[in-house]
């Protein structure tokens, strides 16, 4: 162990979690002579004894866990929604919707209404969730924070850039852009609307502007101390803080992520078991093979579904009190 | 927010508020102003010991992370309290100096 990692762990366990990763850095440029070692064992005893403020590396220690947990949680709806995605472009235009839609197969048609009620818990749940932070953090990057208001433009750039592409492909389409050698005159033979291609460029503006986005909120709420903000709620005497107000609202999000995730499944079985024949198709994600699309779908749903989950727990135990 | 609750740290304090006035820092550019604005050089035990007080006492913030070094940055409640202690020290400093004058 090298002398400035002896040094740190000096230091009491909440302050280590707190300071240890600046202090190590500060050390490498500014442990010289044995002043500044006896200087740093002085601070170590001084932290074991300032119990008060081991109180509040504590506190700080746990409104961070909760913050990243709350984080945690949303950046897993966003993977979710993604596999969702492939779960609907599967789903859409399918032997399996004939079927729903003729109500032939029961169990089929509630596992879907099972997936869709999910599907709704879990976006309200974000959404309400999120608002008052949202709301607090907007009002603040308007009026203090020029870096926070150009981090908020890129969920709004990442619209825009999806909307500019849905336009291009349409304007291929109507036959208005045309490069010769790039982009080929079409004629409403090959209109490229559907084009695997074109599904592929879709598919990757909108993965590449969901993780823009939430690396963007990521790390605006990471920095911002919002731990004072509180919100009144109806039927509580006490005003309720917005981090435990987002986890309570993550906690129903995960729960919901998990009832769609076991509704996919049961929809995919009961899929199999009335088109067994389609499985062997090619009719998932950008016309490849349904099951391996199928596959790819729910493999998706459950890490982000584990993720979640490992979000909520850890919430819980920062919650905690320390015995 | 009075600094004399840091007790041996109410100085330190006082020098990182003072630093953090004209813009965010991390440690090891506070401890550089610090030195160059008093010609003290700070020990990382006695900075850091300080650092955590303030950022408990919501006198000053962490910002994002930058090159595994945390920049800190004063709260309108720690700039609040650096221009109260300041004034404090202009108002001994005159009355010292004045008295020295009439001796």
């Amino acid at each position: 162990m090298s002398l400035r990692r002896w040094l740190i762990q000096l230091y009491p366990r909440p302050w280590r979690e707190r300071y240890a990763d600046e202090f190590e850095v500060l050390l490498e440029e500014c442990l010289h002579s044995p002043l500044d070692v006896f200087d740093i064992m002085l601070g170590a005893l001084d932290a074991h004894l300032e119990v008060p403020y081991e109180l509040n590396w504590r506190l700080m220690n746990m409104v961070n866990k909760l913050r990243t947990s709350i984080l945690i949680v949303f950046a897993s709806y966003i993977g979710f929604v993604i596999g969702g995605m492939s779960l609907y472009g599967l789903a859409d235009d399918s032997p399996m919707a004939d079927l729903m839609k003729t109500r032939t197969d029961i169990s089929l048609l509630a596992s879907w209404i099972i997936i869709e009620v999910g599907a709704v818990i879990a976006l309200l749940a974000v959404v309400i969730g999120g608002l008052p932070i949202a709301w607090t953090v907007i009002r603040r990057a308007l009026t203090t924070s020029r870096q926070d208001f150009g981090l908020l433009l890129i969920p709004v750039f990442a619209l825009l850039a999806l909307i500019l592409y849905d336009g291009f492909i349409v304007s291929i389409g109507l036959g208005l852009v045309h490069i010769p050698g790039i982009i080929p005159e079409v004629s409403p033979d090959n209109f490229p609307i559907g084009n695997r291609l074109v599904i592929a460029g879709k598919m990757l503006v909108f993965v590449l502007g969901a993780i823009a986005s939430t690396a963007a909120v990521w790390k605006i709420i990471m920095h911002s101390s919002l731990e004072e903000n509180a919100l009144n709620i109806p039927g509580r005497t006490k005003p309720m803080k917005i981090y435990e107000y987002a986890f309570t609202l993550s906690v129903v999000t995960s729960l919901a992520m998990l009832l769609v995730l076991v509704a996919t499944a049961a929809w995919g079985g009961s899929s199999y078991s009335a088109l067994p024949q389609v499985f062997a198709e090619n009719r998932g994600l950008l016309l490849t093979n349904t099951t391996g699309s199928f596959i790819f779908t729910l493999v998706v749903m459950s890490v982000s579904t584990f993720v979640a989950f490992f979000g909520v727990v850890r919430g819980y135990l920062a919650r905690k009190p320390a015995a | 927010m009075n600094l004399v609750d840091f007790g041996r740290f109410s100085d330190p304090a006082l020098l990182i508020l003072a630093s953090l006035a004209d813009g965010p820092k991390h440690g090891y550019g506070m401890m550089m102003d610090i030195e160059m604005m008093t010609g003290m050089r700070l020990g990382a035990g006695t900075l850091y010991g300080a650092l955590a007080r303030l950022e408990s006492s919501g006198l000053i913030k962490p910002l994002a992370v930058k090159d595994r070094r945390h920049p800190y940055q004063l709260t309108t409640k720690g700039a609040a309290a650096l221009r109260e202690q300041l004034s404090l020290l202009q108002k001994l400093a005159s009355a010292g100096l004045k008295r020295l004058a009439g001796t």
